[in-house]
């Protein structure tokens, strides 16, 4: 069930406002209403989406996690879905 | 009626981004992701050239689809974790709503919807034993939105957007989508509308893969080749091992309009490699 809430949480970054806003103010407390475990938070911290692959995530959402990293913070590509 | 017309076009993202910033901008995550593919990039000439190309292939689709004089374009696409997520995977999914909309960058698009074809096709589909999702609330995306933008920019025809599931294992097959479209054809020469189709996707790409950035020119100029010779039948053959392989899971949207036109010849096809993370491709079929 861990991949799902995994996928969960880069859907949520994807589609919900509200859930992006709560990862980028409090990464901890927004993770602790997924089921994830040790490795998978931490891949999430590393910030890098391909670290994310070999845990199940999938191809479409890992690079979501982008939508963390100040640089992209409002990059073009999250205008459009 | 008739089918009138059969249409495939790209929705690659960078289609629609202004060659410069705003295609460097977007395309900075695809090369965060593709670093291989960032060696590649095309200059400011190459991205104009690229847009001119598209412009041209999108000009001739759009001028075969107003000469058919539609009254309905069924817009046959893949849901990229918008209005599906894995809570309930659709494999395939007929709009029912009386109006879709979507957004892209600083497009909006609001369209009709043709829920009486989409009725029509649903009751067909459980006749033949091609039982198929459908539902009300569902969102345009860049599936859909980008090849709309060239094809219907003044949403004077009623769209009606059925989804693929190209995306998330296990992905139906070839075969399966050429036969979705021999019903829609079918449903479609039984209707009073007259029933375009649009297939969107592709051709080669490898998003969110380690192969990212790879384009497999070699398979799409072939699956051109064969479509210019009417094999639509043979390419219900191809397998998905195949398509995965040439990274053209997207493909399985253009076979519904393969089945839809069966071996008929395309008229035009048009194709033009990015470079960097997809094979452009466009067919036309004038019936």
């Amino acid at each position: 069930m861990s991949r799902y809430h995994l996928n969960r949480f880069l859907f949520d970054l994807k589609m919900d406002p509200d859930a992006l806003s709560r990862a980028r103010t409090d990464l901890d407390q927004a993770l602790s209403g997924y089921d994830l475990d040790a490795e998978e938070e931490a891949a999430i911290r590393t910030g890098d989406p391909k670290r994310l692959r070999p845990l199940g995530a999938h191809g479409m959402l890992a690079l979501y996690l982008m939508r963390l990293d100040p640089e992209f913070d409002d990059n073009i590509y999250w205008t459009q879905k | 009626m008739p089918f009138v017309a059969g249409l495939a076009a790209s929705h690659a993202p960078n289609i629609l981004l202004d060659p410069g910033p705003e295609w460097e901008e977007f395309m900075s995550l695809h090369y965060r992701m593709a670093p291989e593919a960032a060696g590649a990039k095309p200059s400011l000439e190459a991205q104009q050239r690229l847009r001119r190309d598209a412009e041209k292939a999108f000009s001739v689709l759009r001028s075969d689809l107003r000469a058919a004089r539609p009254d309905v374009l069924v817009v046959v696409a893949n849901d990229q974790f918008v209005n599906f997520f894995f809570d309930n995977i659709p494999t395939f999914f007929v709009t029912l709503a009386d109006e879709v909309r979507g957004r892209f960058t600083r497009h909006e698009f609001h369209y009709r919807n043709h829920p009486e074809l989409g009725r029509a096709i649903l009751e067909a589909g459980v006749a033949a034993g091609l039982d198929l999702s459908f539902g009300e609330d569902v969102e345009l995306q860049h599936t859909q939105t980008v090849p709309l933008h060239f094809l219907l920019p003044e949403a004077e025809v009623p769209i009606l957007p059925i989804f693929v599931n190209t995306w998330i294992e296990p992905l139906p097959t070839p075969a399966r989508c050429y036969a979705l479209g021999r019903l829609i054809r079918q449903v479609a020469d039984e209707a009073s509308a007259r029933v375009a189709m649009l297939a969107t996707g592709g051709l080669s790409h490898f998003p969110g893969s380690p192969r990212i950035g790879e384009i497999d020119t070699r398979f799409d100029e072939d699956l051109l080749r064969r479509m210019r010779a009417g094999q639509g039948p043979a390419l219900a053959e191809l397998t998905l091992e195949q398509l995965r392989q040439s990274g053209n899971s997207e493909f399985l949207n253009w076979m519904v309009t393969v089945g839809a036109v069966s071996d008929a010849p395309a008229s035009e096809t048009f194709y033009m490699p990015d470079h960097v993370a997809t094979g452009w491709g466009f067919a036309s079929w004038r019936l």
